[in-house]
């Protein structure tokens, strides 16, 4: 189903009765040399996590090809932040592997797992850059930390990271005194100290303006390409992360509703997928949290369980 | 079945306060586990007793010295009842070193630096800088966690000792410079009766008892707390509350084994 050196995609996962999702081809951009370039970077497979009795995933599939930026779009609380923190080994599945350049997260060792994660970057949504040190030692901190490179050498390092991002300017101010755009840049240059292999962006483009958006949505593409890494774009900011993707899958009620080229899925007939691109606010993803009480209940309380009827 | 619900009720709350004594001590083993690699790293401990103990200084000396003279303005008064007022050093000294010093410190140290642990790290949870480290392949409890941990433990007894130390100043300069009393009987008999075993070292082993409880709760506090704003109030205040009742239930339990017969 899932082939890609085959170059065959879908464009939506008819695992939900959707009669109308039609299959599509195209041809991802070349990837880079790789000892297993014919297996996916992450291999995701029969994911099931709840929270509390609530299905976040249930039996979710995805796979994340090598030297691709791959976006996983869907509506909030479907739980994008919660599949990367699952991808990183922060949450652990009820049900279902993950595999990570051919290692299974969760069954690793934590010395094992931490190795791993230096090999994965991640930007959060928040920037999450540590509050009491200032922008240098923030870029510096994962360096200090793993490797024993003589501190000239950190210098250069962190200075050609932050010129990376258009921020070597700002390597004395503190992250109180960046805007949330460049937090995250600072944040990103942090992620590709170590060089990782891959990275997690956490909803990049919320919050910021068009001209940051703009920033960093060329600095992802840019870095991808240049460093020969492998992306995944978790957002819901639909244009912005479909222009830079080259695959895109959609999560609703727990499940991969669309996945494919990002410009097949943008065009979907899919209603699932077309309900998040246009933005409408009630279809197939319903506009109502579950409950088990009816609005008759909730509201007429006792009223409506002696009529046993609303009036 | 109002009884059953209220037995259910009661078994949730049971089991809830169990899965919480269990997290902290599973916290605790983790924090414990990081004190060998923080040997070779000893500025990220010196940053936190300048934090945890140098900041404390302030609030400790100054309730030290007020606590000295109040003490010496009550012995005075109750000693004078029976003509003992040269005993007044003694009385000053040893309810210092003995209760005062370590219990009035530590509540002190819950209060600011507890809280200010609590808040610190629930924020660093909230704004997901605890994840970021461990995306970053660091473990956020031994590289942030332990070294608050073992900066309280070591910073306790000194603040205690130190507020024990102006104590017995402020009691001086009630007992000798306000009401009188014979300097040379104040130190003296603070010198011949105050026991090195007995006294001081039992308060040092008050004090550090309660610096370990009152660092644990505060960073448990953090840890564990809710990353919302209302959370981390919550657990700061819970903080507060947990470590005053540890220390003054721990403190009765200490008495009775250091000096009961």
């Amino acid at each position: 189903m899932r082939r890609f050196n085959g170059r065959r995609f879908f464009a939506c996962t008819p695992s939900k009765p959707v009669d109308d999702c039609k299959t599509g081809t195209e041809t991802i951009r070349a990837m880079p040399h790789s000892a297993n370039s014919n297996e996916p970077l992450v291999k995701i497979r029969g994911l099931r996590f709840f929270r509390g009795d609530r299905p976040i995933f249930d039996g979710v599939d995805i796979d994340i090809p090598r030297g691709s930026i791959t976006a996983i779009m869907g509506p909030s609380g479907t739980g994008k932040t919660t599949l990367l923190k699952l991808i990183g080994g922060q949450l652990r599945p009820q049900a279902g592997t993950i595999h990570v350049d051919g290692q299974d997260v969760h069954r690793l060792a934590l010395r094992d797992l931490y190795k791993l994660r230096m090999r994965m970057g991640m930007l959060f949504q928040s920037g999450a850059l540590l509050t009491d040190i200032n922008v240098y030692e923030n870029v510096a901190y994962p360096l200090r930390e793993h490797t024993r490179l003589p501190q000239s050498m950190i210098r250069k390092l962190v200075l050609m990271k932050l010129e990376a991002v258009g921020l070597r300017g700002a390597r004395d101010l503190m992250p109180a005194e960046l805007s949330g755009g460049m937090a995250r840049r600072v944040a990103l240059a942090r992620a590709i100290a170590l060089d990782p292999m891959m990275i997690m962006y956490d909803e990049p483009f919320t919050g910021q303006d068009p001209i940051s958006m703009g920033v960093l949505a060329q600095l992802i593409r840019r870095l991808n390409s240049a460093s020969s890494l492998t992306s995944m774009v978790v957002s819901h900011d639909v244009h912005e992360t479909a222009e830079i993707a080259d695959i895109t899958y959609v999560i609703a009620n727990g499940e991969v509703v669309a996945s494919g080229p990002s410009k097949e899925v943008l065009n979907s007939d899919c209603p699932w997928v077309r309900q998040f691109m246009r933005g409408e606010a009630d279809g197939p993803v319903p506009l109502h949290f579950p409950t088990k009480r009816s609005l008759e209940e909730d509201i007429l309380g006792e009223a409506h369980r002696k009529t046993g009827t609303c009036r | 079945m109002p009884l059953m619900e209220s037995l259910a009720q009661l078994g949730r709350i049971g089991l809830g306060i169990f899965e919480r004594l269990g997290r902290g001590h599973l916290l605790l083993a983790h924090i414990l586990a990081g004190l060998g690699p923080l040997a070779v790293r000893p500025r990220l401990l010196i940053i936190q007793i300048h934090s945890v103990g140098v900041l404390s200084l302030l609030i400790i000396t100054v309730s030290g010295l007020f606590v000295g003279m109040v003490l010496a303005l009550q012995g005075h008064y109750t000693l004078s009842q029976f003509g003992a007022e040269d005993s007044l050093g003694i009385m000053v000294a040893a309810a210092l070193v003995r209760e005062l010093g370590p219990v009035v410190t530590a509540l002190l140290f819950a209060g600011r630096a507890g809280s200010a642990l609590t808040a610190e790290i629930g924020l660093m949870k909230a704004t997901e800088q605890l994840s970021g480290l461990e995306m970053m392949a660091v473990d956020p409890v031994k590289r942030v966690l332990t070294p608050r941990f073992l900066a309280g433990l070591i910073s306790m007894p000194l603040l205690a000792a130190i507020f024990s130390m102006v104590g017995v100043l402020g009691g001086h300069f009630v007992g000798i410079g306000l009401l009188g009393v014979d300097e040379g009987a104040y130190w003296s008999q603070m010198q011949a009766k105050i026991d090195l075993h007995e006294d001081i070292y039992n308060g040092v082993i008050k004090s550090l008892v309660f610096g370990f409880v009152c660092t644990w709760i505060a960073l448990f506090q953090g840890y564990d707390a809710t990353p919302t704003s209302e959370g981390v109030s919550r657990a700061t205040t819970r903080t507060v509350v947990h470590s005053a009742l540890a220390v003054l239930g721990l403190d009765f339990v200490l008495t009775a084994l250091m000096f009961g017969d």
